[in-house]
């Protein structure tokens, strides 16, 4: 079986350069034939990788450990479920698993261009191509996921123990869907600025792919966050770890390029700016890898640390000059002739919103790469740390939470003052009144009284915006309200799915604000029968359970959550587990979750007399808000991506005609071209 | 406008709402945030970044048996038991373990690179921008200074413009 993991990898490689010589002579010699055939080729190459794919799987399912990936990363007691998720929990497992993604999206792309884009989409297929040869040499080459042991062991080590989790068995996947699929557009974009047709039609072709990669970039920050915030045991959900943080820097550089496509689309600006924005994304993909699988940064995360670093670096910089070249190269086709007419109009809130994403994406990168630079400059080895984030971001934060309520409200090309006054009446009085009570019952920390208005002015413009909509539609048609706000959603998909992300980042941003600055912690060594308090809530720590399985031993403490009134909420069960086969300790944390508050409870230690525990508890306000933000972007994401089958029409139509009738319709908000 | 006024009123009014149900709750809890003994810890040990690898800071670092942070954790406690201020302990680790064991880099010597650039890149991003606004703005033709979309600058007149082609087809 390996040897079909490992003939299946050789294959694909071929089959990955075959279609790049394919893709690129049949795109210049105009022959249909040698397209047909490098498309055919990265079919092929799909099927190859998923055959290595199941047999990689299939040997961790029976607990093959005559491979040395099994053996390194499962064992005989591991669940079935992790043993399925160990397939990302080690280098060359993880690495498959994204040259796998990748050549599933290269064929997707290629299948949705088969009778599209015939210019442009050899190249961009040659480009995913040439991608996937560099996974594709890793995997062959450099980090086999096949090689045999020459003896093989009665049992395998294990997957590490924080891997065993639940979110950690979705996270890696959502993560490395939204950091693969960036390549999609990052393609385009290269085949764009290779071949000369620079209009919008890249954007128009991969526009739902960049929704697709951000909305998966979000729901893997956000799994991470959540796998932290229950794994690690210190309360919190970010850190900012170098990894962490190479997960967010394309979030934030997404973020930005989503918002200013929207200008070249209607204004046919900012072509450089956007190439370069998708440029960015795609590198800092590669960035986030070579973070984690060199070692260069120390991480939490470097489960897959290897001496993948200079490949990656390599590959990194060749990416980065050869695209840059690129830019270069087509600079004075890129020129447009740029209309400008007032600071107070929606596309300059726009390029605003892009200079504050892509400056926190900076001050994010400047402070993961600083302690790399202290070495190199002073010899010193320095942390750069939470603290320094928090300080540099926070107020940057702030900024852009504000130009987040005054995008939507202020109008293409220009607006003016008395418009202005008249729009922003009502969220600025909510704003205001918001901070104002804030400070009547007793805030006084500025940053959280600005976070806590700011927060409300931009809900107040999204409701301002929503009344127009259901009135316009009302006074349009005669609807009633509720019809006319689902109408208003659905015919507008792209527009107010946008706002209603834009909620789910402000729901999100007050769970962040509360669960940072008011966080409470008590730690206290108690008795079987004792109590103690935080917060409204006493804690009575009843004893402790303890359990024995082949694969780990776990201690369990009940703790019964009581009212001030002395009535039992619930009984919590945080517990302490030693896995056998890494002979490594582990915590389990008890979550009570309330819109209010989390509980947050750790058993921390417990005594010789097997009596006695230590419990660290926190008390969280708000950060039930933060995951609830984050199913309202999801939500938002899906009104977006929603097929709108009468848009999609018009906008067939439209391009078809290749009349500019079709930007003005996209700008309604058809979902994109594809 | 009375409409608008109501709106107006009703959100304001839930927003207050929102936010006395949901100050107890906040002013409780930043009350013994800031009590003396537990924030003194936390905030020291959050100026420490642990070595056990974790990358977490010693305040973070919940290894049940880490050997860096869960000693460190108690001689802080001891160290402000005797009397010691933040900096004084915070300058005891600097001398025993280095730089690398400050949770953020000092602002002295090369490190203040560290705090200006995000805000110089900024700056210089945020000049740049201007500048090529500036030469759009100066190319732009002149516009009307008021116009239908100004009456509603945020319905788009193209939006209104689609509303009634439906209305068309549906008649």
């Amino acid at each position: 079986m390996p040897q079909l993991g490992n003939l299946a990898l050789a294959i694909a490689l071929i089959l990955a350069v075959y279609s790049i010589v394919a893709n690129i002579y049949g795109a210049r010699r105009n022959s249909p034939d040698f397209v047909v055939s490098a498309r055919h080729a990265l079919w092929a190459m799909c099927a190859m990788v998923t055959i290595a794919m199941l047999v990689l799987w299939s040997a961790l399912l029976r607990s093959d450990f005559s491979l040395e990936y099994v053996a390194s990363y499962s064992s005989t007691t591991l669940p079935t479920v992790y043993k399925i998720t160990s397939l990302w929990g080690g280098q060359q497992g993880s690495l498959m698993f994204w040259t796998w993604l990748l050549s599933i999206f290269t064929s997707i792309a290629a299948f949705q261009n088969r009778r599209r884009n015939p210019e442009i989409a050899p190249y961009a297929l040659a480009v995913l191509a040439g991608v996937a040869i560099f996974f594709l040499m890793m995997l062959n080459f450099v980090t086999r996921p096949f090689d045999l042991l020459a003896t093989v062991p009665a049992e395998g080590s294990d997957l590490n123990p924080l891997l065993q989790n639940y979110w950690m068995a979705i996270h890696p996947p959502s993560l490395y869907t939204g950091y693969v699929s960036a390549t999609v557009p990052f393609a385009f974009g290269a085949a764009a600025l290779i071949t000369g047709k620079l209009d919008d039609g890249w954007i128009r072709s991969t526009r739902r792919w960049a929704i697709f990669s951000w909305f998966f970039l979000t729901l893997g920050n956000m799994f991470g966050a959540r796998w932290a915030y229950e794994v690690l045991g210190w309360g919190g959900y970010w850190a900012w770890d170098p990894v962490e943080n190479a997960a967010f820097m394309p979030w934030l550089v997404m973020t930005a390029y989503l918002h200013s496509v929207m200008i070249q689309e209607r204004k046919d600006m900012l072509k450089v700016w956007n190439l370069s924005l998708i440029g960015l994304a795609f590198g800092l993909t590669l960035f986030g890898t070579f973070i984690t699988r060199s070692g260069v940064i120390s991480s939490v995360h470097s489960f897959t640390q290897s001496g993948l670093g200079p490949y990656f670096l390599s590959f990194l910089i060749t990416v980065t000059l050869g695209y840059s070249a690129l830019l270069i190269f087509r600079s004075k086709q890129l020129r447009s002739p740029a209309e400008f007419e007032s600071y107070l109009s929606r596309e300059a809130a726009f390029l605003f919103n892009n200079l504050m994403l892509v400056g926190i994406a900076f001050a994010v990168f400047w402070g993961t790469i600083f302690p790399v630079l202290s070495e190199a400059v002073r010899g010193v080895k320095i942390t750069v740390g939470p603290p320094f984030f928090n300080r540099v971001n926070g107020p940057l934060a702030l900024g852009l939470v504000f130009l987040m309520g005054v995008g939507p409200l202020i109008a293409w090309r220009r607006t003016t003052t008395s418009n202005l006054v008249r729009s922003f009446a009502a969220p600025v009085v909510i704003g205001v009144t918001t901070g104002i009570v804030a400070r009547a019952e007793g805030l006084r920390i500025w940053y959280v009284l600005t976070a806590f208005s700011l927060a409300a002015f931009v809900m107040g413009t999204v409701l301002v915006e929503f009344r127009r909509g259901v009135n316009a539609r009302r006074h349009m048609v005669s609807e009633p309200r509720a019809k006319a706000l689902v109408n208003l959603v659905a015919k507008n998909n792209r527009r107010y799915g946008g706002y209603i992300i834009h909620v789910g980042v402000i729901v999100a941003f007050v769970g962040i604000v509360g669960s940072s600055f008011f966080r409470t912690e008590v730690k206290k060594s108690v008795h079987a029968g004792e109590s103690f308090s935080i917060g409204s809530y006493t804690l009575r720590f009843q004893g402790l359970e303890q359990s024995d399985t082949p694969h780990l031993e776990s201690a369990t403490a009940l703790v019964e959550v009581l009212r001030p009134d002395g009535r039992e909420i619930t009984v919590m069960t945080p517990a302490k587990l030693f896995f056998k086969r890494p002979q490594q300790p582990a915590t389990k944390v008890a979550i009570r979750s309330t819109p209010l508050s989390d509980l947050y409870v750790v058993l921390a230690g417990i005594g010789d007399d097997g009596q006695t525990a230590t419990f660290e508890v926190f008390l969280t306000p708000l950060v039930f808000w933060l995951w609830a933000g984050g199913l309202m972007m999801v939500l938002g994401t899906v009104v977006v991506m929603w097929p709108n089958v009468r848009e999609r029409a018009a906008i067939a139509t439209a391009l078809s005609r290749q009349s500019t009738g079709a930007r003005e319709l996209a700008d309604l908000g058809a979902p994109g071209g594809d | 406008m009375r409409a608008r006024l109501v709106l107006v009123s009703s959100l304001v009014f839930l927003m207050a709402a929102i936010f006395v149900f949901l100050f107890p709750e906040l002013k409780n809890v930043s009350r013994e945030t800031f009590a003396a003994e537990t924030t003194t810890n936390a905030e020291v040990s959050e100026g420490l970044t642990c070595q056990c690898g974790c990358g977490l800071t010693v305040a973070n670092c919940n290894m049940p048996t880490c050997g860096f942070s869960v000693p460190m954790r108690r001689d802080i406690d001891r160290m402000i038991g005797e009397g010691k201020t933040r900096a004084q302990i915070i300058s005891f680790y600097r001398a025993q373990y280095g730089e690398k064991v400050l949770s953020a880099p000092t602002t002295e010597g090369f490190n203040i690179l560290a705090w200006t650039m995000p805000f110089i890149a900024l700056a210089v991003g945020g000049g740049l921008m201007v500048v090529a606004v500036g030469r759009w703005h100066s190319s732009a033709p002149p516009a009307p200074a008021d116009s239908k979309a100004g009456a509603q600058p945020s319905f788009d007149p193209e939006l209104r413009r689609k509303l009634e082609k439906e209305i068309e087809e549906r008649r």
